[in-house]
This record gives structure tokens, C-alpha cells and sequence, in this order.
């Protein structure tokens, strides 16, 4: 069972597209020269209005807005002054926001790239044939209709100290359990455990469409040829999957980035703001320290570094766009 | 080399064994626990084999009334949400797909994916007065517009895919037999792009009704949804009561759960394309 096209191909005979374009297709050619269809196609407009206004409203002016509160020093009840770059400054200066970067970091490093090679594993293994392969997809895809929420409840109770079953398991097998409400380090190892269990079905199926889209010609080419296992890995597998594992990759540094929630239910940030991560500084800085400018400012360096990671994806994106218009 | 296909074979079984554990364990541990009497939920090792129980979700109903109420917001957030995405990335999808070489057009299709690269918590910032200023704080309608503007950018993407796939000359066909755009699109596109739209349903379903950032910022009592309610039960000063936590973890996951599984191809289309084209 080939899943990527095959849900592509599902969706086009299920849409019964082939009977409505029987009879009709003849009339196309004159359609251009038709002055209804002018009529009728004129204007993108008024449809792409909705969407537009929406993001517009909601993320760019809110964003720009952002941008100008973070030359201000601004608290409720205060209005806003101009005061150039001590916003940044001063984040820039804070201990607990590179702190939060640090972890934000080893998160990232921790459970991205754990996650990338897992969903590459399981990706392989299922285009190898699996028993139930179809029962397992379904498996494997859960964890993606969790909430975050109900998630850490889970988790937490698995690893609760003094009750939690994988915690009583590994001691009574002698084992060491995360100690992850004491020490900060072991509180990241759980949040990252937690958000490789959530991602997984999303790096997993991009990576399994991807190596689903390999044409099943080069292996018989490679074997014919006589090149091992190993061989056809290295010189087909990676580098038409390359694509692929950096797309992946990207949107999970980005999402992995805006970590909120996770971190929040788990430790809140502590003990002593010790596992903060990018995300929840920033809440912390607007909505307990009501401190609006510094906040503006970690918003605005959160949204460089984002664009950043996402520089490379949006080049080769628009170069793609510039090739199709072609 | 019989022994290789063997040794395949079980390693096969054990990788199986393992993803399966891996995925299932915590949600189905949780769900078994919600049904057990409350000494067998901390009893170690873990029983697997207990007299089924519905206490923990009668304690729910009797004390924590807010859940149930949670789970009607939810439910209307998360509907209203879906509706307002769909048919706004329908329209503008149409619109992209057959305005290919609009420069204006094309320079808004950066707009929106360049949208979708901003953690959402930057514009909670600016939002969050600008919200109590029109007194919408606390209301499904600032969540839902909320819900459905941070999906309509992917959205209005898979949407632009999927309708590629619909030849032009339908369009014409429609048009010479008379059709305005409007009926065109909805006689002849929709019908056609609907396992699209339900690729697009399904994101902003399970996204609207698991969100936890949104609620917790933008709601307080009156449009508080289920997730929102079960981070309170996580966080509750005296002491967490893990049986009511499950019972209601798994009244808030089962429906979803259920759902991804039903539409899983579209999810799967949904993500493929999503990931690739937009």
C-alpha cells in the first residue's frame, strides 16, 4: 500500500472529476476568447480578501505594532516614551533570557534532531513492508490528535516521583528515574521526551511521503548494478530524501522555537526559572512583569531568529514559484 | 540466508512491538486508569485487570462543572473556526490557483507563508488590549478568529494544491454555459476540492479544539474551553486528583482521537502537500 499517492489518488477518483470532465473538455479552447469568462475570472480580489484581512489584522499589524512598542518603554497605566534600543539592550543583558535561549536550544538539539532520526527510521522500516502496515499508520499518526495539554497530564503522571509507573518501574529495576520536578536538567529531558512523543507523526509522514515518492526503478537500476544495502542507502536514499529531511527539519526548529505550552504545564519555568524557555520568558515579561517594551523586544528577536531559520526555505520557495510562472 | 530473512523478520516484530508501545502507551494507560477504582490507579506494578468504574467520572460532573462547560466552548470555538477557515481559504485558494501570474498575487502569497513562520505568541502582545478594548475578551469569537486566521495561510496553500489539480476548462465549461463565478465555484470547484477542504478541516479541527496559548490568554470564565479547564485540574493547589484528571483527558481526547483516525488519508494529504508545496 503506497500511503502518500495513494491518498492523492483516493482523493482524485473519489471526487469524480473524470465523469464531470467527459463531455466538457471540447468547449475549452474557445473559453479564452469568450468575454463572459473575462467577466467571470476578473478580479482575485474580493476572494482573496477574507484570508488576507484576517492575516493582516491578526499577525502582520499586531506584528509591526510589536515592532514599534519595542523602542518604547511602556507598563499599564504608563504611556508609552521613545527610548531607541534600551529595550533590546536590557533583554540582551537579562541572564534569565539567555538562560531561555540556552534551553530553548538544547530542546531544539535534544529532541529535534532525536526526532528527525527517528521518523527517518520508521520511514525506511515502513516503506521496507510491515505487517498491519496500514492498522500501524494509524498508530503511529495518534500522538499528532493529543493535546498538548492532555499530553503533559500523561507524562507527568508516567514520571510523577512519588506514584508515576515508569518512575516505580525503573527504580524497582534498580534503574535511575528523572528527578524532573528538583533538577532543572532532567525537567528538559522530560519536556523534550514529551515533544518528540507529540511531532513524531509530522516528521514521520513527510519523510514516509518522501521516500514513497522515490521511483522504485533506481533500486532495481542500483541492484542490478550490484551495489549493496548500505550502497543504495548512501547514493539514492539520502540524497533524494535530502530535501525532505531539511524541509522537516526547518519547520520543526520553528515550531520546536515557539514552545509554550509543554514547558508552562510541566515546570512552569522552574524550579527558579531554571527550564524558562523563549517562549514562556516572553509571556512572563508581559503578563506578570507587565514590562510591554522588553517583551516587544524578546517578541521581535524571536521573530528575526525565526526568519532566519525559515530564510532558506522561503528562498528556494519563491525560486520554485519563479519557475512555474515560467 | 535463512537465517538473515528470519533475523529480519524478528527484528521487524520487535521494531513494531516497540512503535506501537511507544505511541499507544500513554494514551491507553490513561484512558484504562480513568475506569479504575481509585486505589488501582498508583497500585505498582500497574494492574491490567481491575473491576471497571465510572466514580472517577461521576467526581468529574459533581465537582468540576467548569469541564463540561469547557467542552461546549470547545465545541463551538472549534466549529466556528473550522467553518470560518475553510471557506475563506477555499476562496482565496481558487483565487491563487488561477491567478498564476498576478505579481501582485504572487507577492501575497509570501504574506501568508511568511505568516505562518511567526510564533503566535508575539501577537498576543498587541492583541491582548486591543481585544478588551472592543470587549471581546472572553468571548468564542476572538478565539475563533483567532483558530482559523493561524491556519488560513496554510490553508489558502493546500487549497491553491489541490484545486491545481481541477482542469481550467471546467471553469470555462461552467462559464460559456452561463454560470457567474460564484456558481462556478460552487457548483463545479467545491464539489471537486472537498477531500481539500477536509485536509484543511482536519488541522484546523484538532488544532482549535487542543489550543492551550489562546485560551489561556484571551478567556477566563466564560468561553473557557476543555483544555484550558484540564490545565487547571493538572495545576490545582491542593494536590492533583489524578482520577478526575484522566476521566476528563480522555472525554477531551476520544473525540479528536477518533476523528484523525477516520481521516487519517486527508491528514496525510494534508501534511505531504503542506509540507512541500507550502
Amino acid at each position: 500500500m503506497t500511503l502518500g499517492s495513494g491518498a492523492f489518488g483516493r482523493c482524485r477518483s473519489g471526487s469524480g472529476l473524470a465523469e464531470v470532465s467527459r463531455g466538457e473538455v471540447k468547449a475549452a479552447g474557445m473559453g479564452a476568447r469568450l468575454p463572459g469568462l473575462r467577466r467571470a475570472t476578473a478580479g482575485p480580489l474580493p476572494l482573496i480578501a477574507p484570508v488576507q484581512l484576517l492575516v493582516l489584522g491578526v499577525i502582520v499589524l499586531p506584528a509591526l505594532f510589536v515592532f514599534w512598542l519595542s523602542f518604547q518603554a511602556s507598563s499599564f497605566g504608563q504611556s508609552p516614551t521613545f527610548v531607541g534600543f534600551d529595550n533590546y539592550l536590557r533583554v540582551l543583558a537579562d541572564p534569565y533570557f539567555w538562560r531561555s535561549v540556552g534551553n530553548t536550544v538544547v530542546v531544539i538539539v535534544l529532541a529535534v534532531h532525536p526526532e528527525l532520526l527517528l521518523g527517518l527510521g520508521l520511514a525506511l522500516l515502513f516503506a521496507s513492508g510491515l505487517p498491519f502496515q496500514r492498522l500501524l499508520l494509524v498508530i503511529v499518526l495518534a500522538p499528532y490528535a493529543i493535546s498538548e495539554v492532555t499530553a503533559v497530564a500523561m507524562w507527568r503522571f508516567l514520571f510523577d516521583p512519588d506514584v508515576g509507573p515508569v518512575t516505580m518501574s525503573l527504580h524497582s529495576l534498580g534503574l535511575p528515574s528523572l528527578d524532573w520536578t528538583f533538577i532543572p536538567w532532567h525537567g528538559l529531558i522530560l519536556i523534550g521526551l514529551l515533544t518528540i512523543w507529540l511531532h513524531l507523526p509530522f516528521t514521520f509522514v513527510i519523510l514516509y511521503a518522501a521516500r514513497l515518492a522515490i521511483p522504485k526503478e533506481l533500486y532495481e537500476a542500483g541492484l542490478i548494478d550490484g551495489a549493496s544495502r548500505f550502497q543504495l542507502f548512501r547514493n539514492i536514499t539520502l540524497p533524494l530524501l535530502a530535501p525532505a529531511i531539511l524541509i522537516a527539519m526547518l519547520f520543526r526548529y520553528i515550531f520546536a522555537f515557539r514552545l509554550f505550552s509543554e514547558v508552562w504545564l510541566m515546570t512552569q519555568g522552574g524550579p527558579a526559572r531554571m527550564t524558562e524557555v523563549a517562549a514562556v520568558y516572553l509571556y512572563l515579561e508581559a503578563f506578570r512583569y507587565n514590562s510591554f517594551g522588553t517583551a516587544a523586544a524578546t517578541a521581535w528577536i524571536m521573530v528575526l531568529i525565526s526568519l532566519l531559520l525559515a530564510a532558506g526555505y522561503l528562498w528556494r520557495l519563491r525560486r520554485e514559484m519563479t519557475l512555474h510562472a515560467h | 540466508m535463512r537465517t538473515d530473512r528470519l533475523l529480519v523478520k524478528v527484528g521487524k516484530a520487535v521494531a513494531v512491538a516497540a512503535i506501537a508501545l511507544w505511541s499507544l502507551f500513554p494514551i491507553v494507560f490513561i484512558v484504562l486508569s480513568s475506569f479504575k477504582p481509585g486505589r488501582d490507579i498508583f497500585a505498582v506494578p500497574p494492574k491490567w485487570v481491575f473491576e471497571p468504574t465510572f466514580a472517577h467520572y461521576l467526581d468529574l460532573w459533581n465537582r468540576w462543572q467548569s469541564f463540561f462547560d469547557g467542552l461546549a466552548n470547545s465545541l463551538i470555538v472549534t466549529v466556528g473556526a473550522t467553518v470560518l477557515a475553510v471557506a475563506a481559504s477555499s476562496l482565496a485558494g481558487f483565487a491563487y490557483s488561477r491567478h498564476r501570474n498576478d505579481r501582485l498575487l504572487e507577492g501575497s502569497v509570501l504574506l501568508l507563508i511568511g505568516s505562518r513562520l511567526l510564533p503566535p505568541i508575539v501577537v498576543t502582545l498587541p492583541l491582548f488590549p486591543v481585544v478588551n478594548a472592543l470587549g471581546l475578551n472572553d468571548t468564542h469569537l476572538v478565539l475563533i478568529i483567532l483558530y482559523a486566521t493561524f491556519f488560513v495561510s496554510l490553508g489558502t496553500l493546500l487549497m491553491r494544491v489541490f484545486i491545481d489539480q481541477i482542469p481550467r476548462e471546467l471553469d470555462e465549461a461552467a462559464v460559456i454555459d452561463g454560470a457567474g463565478r460564484l456558481t462556478m465555484l460552487r457548483k463545479v470547484i467545491l464539489p471537486l476540492a472537498a477531500p481539500g477542504m477536509l485536509a484543511v478541516a482536519v488541522f484546523v479541527v484538532v488544532f482549535a479544539w487542543n489550543e492551550f496559548l489562546f485560551a489561556f490568554i484571551f478567556t477566563a470564565t466564560e468561553a473557557k474551553t476543555a483544555p484550558f479547564v484540564i490545565s487547571e485540574m493538572i495545576s490545582s493547589v491542593d494536590g492533583v486528583d489524578w482520577g478526575a484528571l484522566f476521566a476528563a483527558s480522555t472525554i477531551q481526547l476520544l473525540p479528536v482521537l477518533l476523528f484523525v483516525i477516520i481521516m487519517n488519508r486527508f491528514l496525510v494529504a494534508g501534511l505531504t502537500a503542506g509540507a512541500t508545496k507550502g
